[in-house]
């Protein structure tokens, strides 16, 4: 995994935010790039970054995505911080500092057919590691991905889902919706149930879930039934945060730090740890 | 062993001052606990433990991080602040001496140094003093500590009677001794050796308690657990901090603060949800990170004896009636 190399983890550097696009009417992706427009840091899929406006405070949030010189956030309002983020314009300077966690564990997927299920905004940090397989395409299998929002208008990275992932080669996208009308042109209904229509083998597979609490729970009683096991099931964990490096205490679970031993962590290895997340 | 009569300390005490800044224990308006030498209040070498840890002295109350300006949309400022200096821990005590061990393994392992800290713990010079009588609170030996010296600090120190023994334990211990050789004797000594009234079997609680995370026990005692964080403040071990921001038109600054476990805002995440929403899960946190947690991560208990918790909580939660508690029930059976 990589880490934060700045002067100090604690201490953010000052980035640029180049673009905004907005993904739903409550989820808005963030471009920066520092101020002589380079990227502030090269995480790896599934890690985070402590993002801030100075004068508000600072947040953690999966790096959704980046190219050469940039970071993408997606982020979803629903704090004092991220209230105060979709108000924005680019140009606006801000802090970032990271990379912090484990991130995705590259190693146990390549070679693997890989089974991606996100829910909601849950797709922010799934994204990372699906752009990672399309750019070694190679390392990787069949790629599924199924999706699912509230409604059409709830969809985050519709460009992604629409147009770009399925065009890659051996890769099916399946989005569904809670509820639409007769127009709807993708699938209706909630994600556990359309990913037991889907069916998917658990042979040669790694599945990567995330999503509200709800929908994790009845996808790995789906997955469960379907005859994954635990170790082939790896999830992202969501906790409050300050620092990031493993010290303020606060996202811990038992011995771990989410911030710094995840936010990655499979289904085997939250087994493990105190029933508290 | 080399020895300072008692009535030339305040010549010691002088030499240390000089070059750096002396934390002695003091009682300063009712409240024990290290003071800069030569401030207002009586000096306590003759006391137990001070009601308030040394904790700060590594890790402030509050402490400046960085500040920022901020002119026509631009970051234009943004400064690292380090108030580190040459600081002296005089008269700390073996248990508060195992906690900065502690504090240590936080701030200073696992894949990242925090500057803050290691910048005060570089400059910072140890020395300890053996106790000679213990608190009815005291149970720092149950938890594995010596009340008469411990071994992580620079210098140590044996109250002898009339004079006080000393020995150097590391080369920056060994240094600051030199300074006093003037004032020392040899004279054959040997310190009284001290145990705590106050006892608990800590054995094999670790093991015990990683199987008792839905165990009944925890609604018993936290029970009449009122949340006010005193055991957190008063610990210290306790590390949990915040940061926030203060921030004044185009400038402000970000600091740290000490945090409780106890508060429900604690683990509070955006959106609502908490994963420790009551006194149960905030208790039992606790408990377990100074009693198992801590053992897993770092291989020691994040509890030194020091008994302040004990007898300052207001409603009289007390961590070696649990321990005594937990040795009586079964891991897998209710209370």
């Amino acid at each position: 995994m990589s880490q934060c190399k700045c002067e100090n983890p604690l201490v953010p550097s000052v980035v640029t935010v180049l673009k905004i696009v907005e993904e739903t009417s409550d989820i808005k992706t963030f471009h920066v790039s520092t101020k002589d427009g380079k990227k502030p840091f090269t995480p790896m899929p599934g890690q985070l970054g402590m993002f801030s406006l100075l004068t508000v405070g600072e947040g953690m949030f999966s790096v959704t995505a980046q190219g050469e010189n940039h970071l993408e956030f997606a982020i979803k309002k629903c704090g004092m911080l991220t209230d105060a983020l979709h108000e924005i314009k680019p140009g606006q300077m801000m802090g970032v500092r990271g990379p912090y966690g484990n991130g995705f564990p590259l190693d146990l997927c390549k070679g693997k057919d890989m089974l991606f299920i996100g829910g909601g905004i849950g797709l922010a940090p799934v994204r990372s590691l699906i752009k990672y397989c399309f750019e070694q395409r190679e390392d990787f299998g069949k790629i599924d991905i199924i999706y699912g929002a509230r409604s059409m208008n709830d969809l985050c990275f519709k460009e992604d889902l629409f147009e770009n992932w399925p065009k890659e080669r051996d890769t099916n996208v399946h989005v569904t919706v809670d509820s639409g009308d007769e127009n709807c042109p993708c699938h209706i209904g909630f994600v556990p149930a359309f990913l037991e229509e889907i069916n998917p083998n658990p042979q040669g597979k790694i599945v990567v879930l995330c999503g509200p609490p709800i929908m994790i729970k009845f996808c790995l009683q789906s997955l469960t039934k379907m005859g994954f096991t635990d170790e082939q099931v790896i999830t992202t964990l969501e906790m409050r945060m300050k620092c990031g490096i493993g010290k303020c205490g606060r996202c811990s679970i038992g011995s771990k730090y989410v911030c710094l031993d995840g936010p990655v962590f499979t289904m085997a290895e939250l087994k493990h740890l105190p029933n508290e997340f | 062993m080399k020895t300072i009569a008692k009535s030339r300390i305040n010549e010691a005490l002088a030499i240390l001052a000089k070059e750096s800044k002396l934390l002695v224990p003091m009682k300063v308006n009712g409240i024990s606990k290290y003071a800069p030498w030569g401030s207002e209040g009586t000096i306590q070498f003759e006391e137990v433990n001070t009601l308030l840890p040394p904790k700060d002295t590594l890790f402030p109350h509050t402490e400046k991080m960085y500040s920022y300006k901020i002119a026509n949309q631009e970051i234009t400022e943004l400064n690292i602040h380090d108030d580190s200096a040459p600081q002296i821990l005089f008269g700390v005590r073996p248990c508060d001496m195992q906690s900065i061990k502690c504090m240590d393994d936080v701030f200073l392992t696992k894949s990242y140094v925090d500057d803050f800290y290691k910048n005060k713990r570089e400059k910072l010079i140890t020395i300890c003093i053996g106790c000679t009588k213990t608190a009815p609170t005291c149970f720092c030996d149950s938890m594995g500590v010596d009340p008469s010296r411990h071994e992580a600090a620079d210098v140590q120190m044996y109250d002898l009677g009339d004079s006080y023994g000393i020995e150097a334990q590391t080369e920056a211990g060994q240094t600051v001794v030199n300074k006093l050789q003037e004032l020392m004797e040899d004279q054959a000594g040997d310190p009284t050796a001290v145990s705590c009234t106050l006892k608990v079997d800590a054995s094999g609680i670790p093991a015990k308690l990683s199987t008792m995370f839905e165990h009944p026990i925890w609604k018993e005692i936290s029970r009449k657990c009122i949340g006010c964080g005193t055991c957190t403040y008063l610990c210290p071990t306790c590390y949990c901090f915040d940061m926030e921001t203060t921030n004044n038109g185009n400038e402000g600054y970000r600091f740290r603060c000490w945090d409780s476990c106890m508060f429900s805002e604690y683990s509070r995440m955006a959106g609502g949800h908490n994963p420790r929403p009551s006194k149960n899960e905030r208790i039992r946190n606790r408990f377990l990170h100074k009693l198992e947690f801590f053992n897993e991560r770092y291989g020691k208990n994040l509890c030194v004896g020091c008994g302040r918790c004990i007898a300052k909580c207001p409603v009289n939660v007390d961590i070696t009636l649990f321990i005594d508690k937990l040795k009586e029930v079964a891991a897998d059976e209710p209370v």
